[in-house]
């Protein structure tokens, strides 16, 4: 996208709503942002219909104010609480049938390959545990099988939250849902682990107990996809409608989870690490 | 909406570690000529994790809209 198509009509200047001058003035178009800077610039999301206090709100606000480069990335979401907010954000983005994400991904990646080739495209998939882990486990493996230059990032509340609460394959063994009341009867999906060995370049796993590692990893995740491979991100995101708490209460679910088995972990291969090196001013 | 969250100005000292913790975009701004946080009370959801995350408790809720009798 050529940056002058957010550029004001000088015409309409004293027309525009406050917001959108804001949002050219100081946003992140052309001008990296991260989660510190939150705040200061009016947000390529808006007001969303997920509940009071969801972590995967809280998680995809982070993303979306952290892209490298948001006028030139196309995001692909699924099925699930998150493509409500989907609707809600000023960013190029496709809504692929449960499950189909990285497939998407892949044709959409390899049109534009074709289509800019001198260009950098971010193609960025953004789904739930049960898009990613369970329905869609074939599509997301294979495009890391692949190789292609995807980032996938998993938004894990460990259930379907958006279908009333059943059981995914991220649930953790023995856990009761509202659709799940005997409770699960197999171990949480090692996805990282699956990942790694699937051949992704960069593979993270963070949680909404702290926003700066989301941010931190996410950049190095797109970076990385750009010249090396494919990347993945988990972040732990406690939905407190289908845990039954108070919204407040997931703060204190994610930490205690981030301190005890959903601890912070990263892998890097050494081709991506020489690669962030040269990015280094 | 019931609740709103509200930032004691005298309190805040201005670290935006609340604004990074709201799920919701816009809800929390930050003055910079002030150096203090603000909450737009219209876009809040009353969730309290920004009451919960601040270190200098200058958050809290306020109620916005009374039950109807
Ligand atoms: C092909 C297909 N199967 C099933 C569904 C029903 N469905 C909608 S959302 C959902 C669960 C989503 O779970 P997850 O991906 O974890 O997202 P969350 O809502 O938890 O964020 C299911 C099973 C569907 N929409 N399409
Ligand atoms: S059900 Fe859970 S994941 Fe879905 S919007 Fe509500 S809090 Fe978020
Ligand atoms: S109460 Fe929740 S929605 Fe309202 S400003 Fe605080 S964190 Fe944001
Ligand atoms: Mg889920």
């Amino acid at each position: 996208m050529s940056l002058d198509i957010t550029k004001i009509n000088p015409h309409f200047e004293d027309v525009m709503p406050q917001e959108y001058i804001d949002l050219v003035k100081n946003g992140p178009f052309g001008n990296e942002k991260s989660q510190k800077d939150l705040g200061t610039f009016k947000e390529l999301l808006e007001e969303h219909p997920l509940c009071a206090g969801c972590n995967l709100a809280l998680a995809f606000r982070i993303l979306v104010g952290s892209l490298p480069n948001p006028e030139d990335t196309i995001i692909v979401g699924s099925t699930g609480c998150s493509s409500l907010a989907f609707s809600q954000l000023a960013l190029h983005n496709i809504h692929s049938v449960f499950g189909n994400q990285n497939a998407v991904a892949t044709g959409l990646k390899t049109a534009l390959r074709l289509r800019f080739p001198d260009k950098i495209k971010d193609v960025i998939v953004m789904a739930g545990d049960g898009a990613t882990a369970d329905i869609g486990l074939d599509m997301t493996l294979h495009s890391w099988f692949r190789g292609d230059k995807i980032t996938t990032v998993m938004f894990d509340n460990e259930l379907y939250a958006n279908t009333g609460g059943q059981e995914s394959g991220m649930s953790v063994r023995d856990t009761v849902l509202y659709m799940a009341p005997k409770g699960k009867k197999f171990n949480k999906i090692n996805l990282p682990d699956m990942a790694i060995a699937a051949g992704c370049s960069y593979v993270a796993v963070v949680s909404t107990a702290r926003t700066k590692p989301i941010s931190d990893c996410f950049k190095k995740a797109v970076l990385i996809t750009r010249e090396i491979g494919p990347t993945y991100i988990q972040i732990y995101t406690p939905c407190p409608t289908n845990l039954k708490i108070k919204p407040y209460e997931s703060k204190k679910v994610a930490t205690d989870r981030s301190k005890s088995d959903y601890q912070f972990r990263e892998h890097i291969t050494d081709d991506a690490k020489k690669y962030l090196e040269s990015l280094k001013p | 909406m019931y609740v709103t969250a509200v930032i004691d100005e005298e309190k805040c000292v201005g670290c935006k570690l609340c604004s990074q913790v709201c799920p919701e975009p816009n809800a929390i701004k930050f003055d910079v000529s002030k150096k203090k946080s603000c909450i737009i009370s219209i876009r809040c959801k009353g969730c309290q994790i920004c009451e919960v995350s601040c270190p200098k408790k200058a958050i809290s809720m306020k109620q916005v809209l009374q039950k109807a009798v």
